[in-house]
């Protein structure tokens, strides 16, 4: 087995925007910066897909920090880290600047200004990527900053002795070739976890960074929220079949036609509203857009698509990850660093406000973490590392390929994404359901991934997805047992509302001897909501069920109005 | 299935849509002339190869390739 061996000052993991803005910034503090992606760089994880960009401007019209900040604590129902809420808000700007300035490209008026579209939450705005114009020129970035690319390499654990990090190993996802990185610091810039869905081009997207960490004993947050999104009935496999209904004539909102010929208003923030729906008995949903307008490049074929659910499955938005232990997004082991959807910032709190969250955040926690990573870099040794770690690392990372019998990696991610896939585990769950889900995937980790087995590099590569795959749904899992409430986008039939003061709180977990546990960590109180304010007005989002006094609107999910069944309806009505 | 058609004919080899792909989907042929689709069922559609293919040689359609739920294998 051929074995490569690289040292250098900061090793970069994943080389989308949080990576790339890492890399530079590493560099331009003069560290020698290798970026490692199991991708091509540009076309590996979420970065080439990105179509808005939030961006603060102070002295624009309308950009009013403080209350963007009641937008963004709004929208997440107060479990938004407000400090690293205004850190991403303040520094946005620069992130775009530094992209203008390296020549990504912006949509423009016909007069050759940047236009800017107000965000679905409240009043945020945001501009708009030119297609295909984000990932390659970041790309162009890393090689002119003399930056060391390594790719089709896919790290499987880091490397830690003494409470430090010293590096990590890897493997080739083309080749048998193990790979041993020796580094000072280590930035994982791995992107969100999620389940290879069908629908979005997440495939690549398994929180590799995030299950290396918690395997080193880092603290991981938001496991519990979900990121929702549907699909196209007619093509499932692709969300960009999902067509719209576009009536003529008067505008509608944007928003969903039941089976019973209604039309609920959508809100603009993630909700679990078609989950409600569905699991009320009211799919097949039909999208209605504005209309008349251009028909979508996708629109394939007569009428407008049902949706399905099932896209973007896993994928718990901007912010869930590795508990960030400072400022420079740094981590309770020291020389390990986090940066984009990797790192668990809590930037937008509950739910996914909409309007671009993720590009700035990632620029944001990406330059803070390579001026931490250079800065911790240049007063670290290089330390030597035991040979003995070093063989039993790269000697689990190719048990896969070594063993002659076991479970292919394509039929364990098949049982998974089956098991937890189902809208009634982790979007509309309830306590027995997730503890039943639980143990299943208990007997994933412990009986089939041990026995995981590959036949070649590429199969070597899904193993290990697989592996960190089966490790996120038993956090994703504990996480929403744990939260014995619901909020955002986090919903438990058992406990159907928000539960203020007691679950103003963040959920961690981390390996505490061998287990898994789940821990709180308090929000400070000047970031709660007015508890003397009425449940409705702290809350505006309703779910199905709530005893909701001071409500007017129409909760979520809930039968039609003037049917005098309304609060006893939608999902806590019936099981 | 996902992606369909890499055309031979039109195919020249450059490799762009090899180092495209994000899932490893596509690799140059035994010969090393024409890129070939290896692995198609870890398509996801994300058509980065088409975009990238200076021959518009790929055809990507939404149908998956999706094994059938079985009960160990």
């Amino acid at each position: 087995m051929k074995e490569v061996s690289t040292v250098t000052d900061v090793l970069v993991v994943g080389g989308g925007m949080a990576g790339s803005f890492a890399a530079i910034r590493a560099r331009q503090q003069g560290a020698d910066v290798v970026v490692v992606d199991k991708g091509h760089v540009s076309r590996s994880g979420s970065t080439p897909y990105p179509k808005n960009m939030m961006v603060f401007d102070p002295g624009a019209r309308g950009h009013d920090l403080e209350r963007w900040m009641g937008e963004v604590a709004l929208t997440g129902e107060y479990l938004n880290d407000r400090a690293w809420t205004e850190v991403v808000l303040r520094e946005s700007r620069q992130v775009f600047d530094q992209l203008v300035s390296w020549g990504v490209g912006f949509r423009k008026d016909a007069d050759g200004r940047i236009l800017r579209n107000w965000g679905v939450s409240g009043g945020i705005e945001s501009v708009q990527l030119e297609a295909d114009s984000l990932a390659p020129t970041l790309r162009g970035q890393l090689l002119r900053h003399g930056i060391s690319i390594v790719e089709r390499v896919m790290l499987t654990e880091l490397i830690v002795a003494d409470n430090r990090v010293l590096g990590a190993v890897g493997v080739s996802t083309i080749n048998e070739v193990v790979h041993v990185f020796t580094a000072k610091a280590v930035v994982l810039c791995t992107g969100a976890s999620s389940f290879k869905p069908y629908g979005f081009p997440l495939g690549s997207v398994t929180g590799d960074g995030v299950a290396m960490a918690y395997r080193a004993g880092v603290e991981i947050t938001g496991k519990e929220f979900y990121d929702t999104h549907a699909t196209s009935a007619r093509h499932p496999a692709d969300v960009r079949y999902l067509s719209m209904e576009r009536p003529s004539g008067q505008m509608p909102p944007l928003g969903l036609r039941t089976a019973e010929g209604e039309t609920i208003e959508l809100p603009g923030p993630t909700t679990l509203l078609p989950e409600f729906e569905a699991h009320a008995g009211r799919a097949p949903l039909t999208p209605v857009g504005p209309g008349p307008g251009a028909p979508s490049p996708c629109d394939a074929g007569p009428g407008p698509d049902a949706m399905v659910g099932g896209a973007g499955l896993g994928y718990g938005g901007v912010g869930e990850g590795i508990w960030p232990a400072d400022g420079h997004c740094g981590s309770s082991l020291p020389g390990l660093f986090s940066a984009g959807e990797a790192c668990g910032t809590r930037v937008v709190g509950a739910r996914y406000p909409g309007g671009g969250w993720g590009v700035p955040s990632a620029g944001v926690t990406g330059d803070r973490a390579g001026r931490g990573a250079a800065a911790w870099a240049v007063g670290a040794e290089t330390e030597p590392i035991d040979g003995g770690i070093v063989a039993a690392l790269t000697a689990s990372a190719l048990a896969p390929l070594r063993r002659n019998g076991g479970f292919g990696p394509d039929w364990v991610t098949q049982m998974l994404r089956n098991t937890v896939a189902p809208y009634y585990v982790l979007g509309i769950g309830k306590g027995d359901r997730l503890e039943a889900v639980l143990t299943l995937v208990g007997f994933m980790r412990d009986h089939l991934v041990p026995r995981l087995m590959a036949r070649d590099a590429h199969e070597l590569r899904k193993a290990h997805e697989t592996r960190n795959m089966v490790l996120n749904a038993e956090m994703k899992l504990r996480a929403a047992l744990f939260r014995t409430e619901s909020r955002g986008t986090h919903y438990r039939e058992d406990f159907p509302a928000r539960s203020d003061p007691d679950w103003l709180a963040w959920v961690v977990l981390a390996d505490r001897d061998g287990h898994m546990t789940p821990a709180r960590r308090e929000i400070p109180r000047d970031w709660w909501p007015d508890l003397a304010l009425p449940y409705g007005s702290r809350y505006p989002l309703a779910f199905p069920g709530e005893d909701r006094p001071d409500e007017t609107r129409q909760p979520l999910g809930a039968p039609a109005q003037g049917d005098d069944d309304g609060r006893q309806g939608g999902v806590a009505g019936g099981d | 299935m996902a992606i369909e058609i890499i055309d031979a004919e039109l195919c020249s080899g450059c490799g762009a849509c090899v180092e495209a792909c994000p899932m490893d989907v596509i690799r140059m042929g035994d010969g090393g002339d024409v890129a070939v689709i290896r692995y198609e069922a870890d398509c996801m559609m994300c058509e980065l190869c088409v975009i990238d293919c200076p021959e518009d040689a790929i055809t990507v359609t939404p149908f998956a390739v999706s094994p059938p739920v079985r009960s160990w294998g």
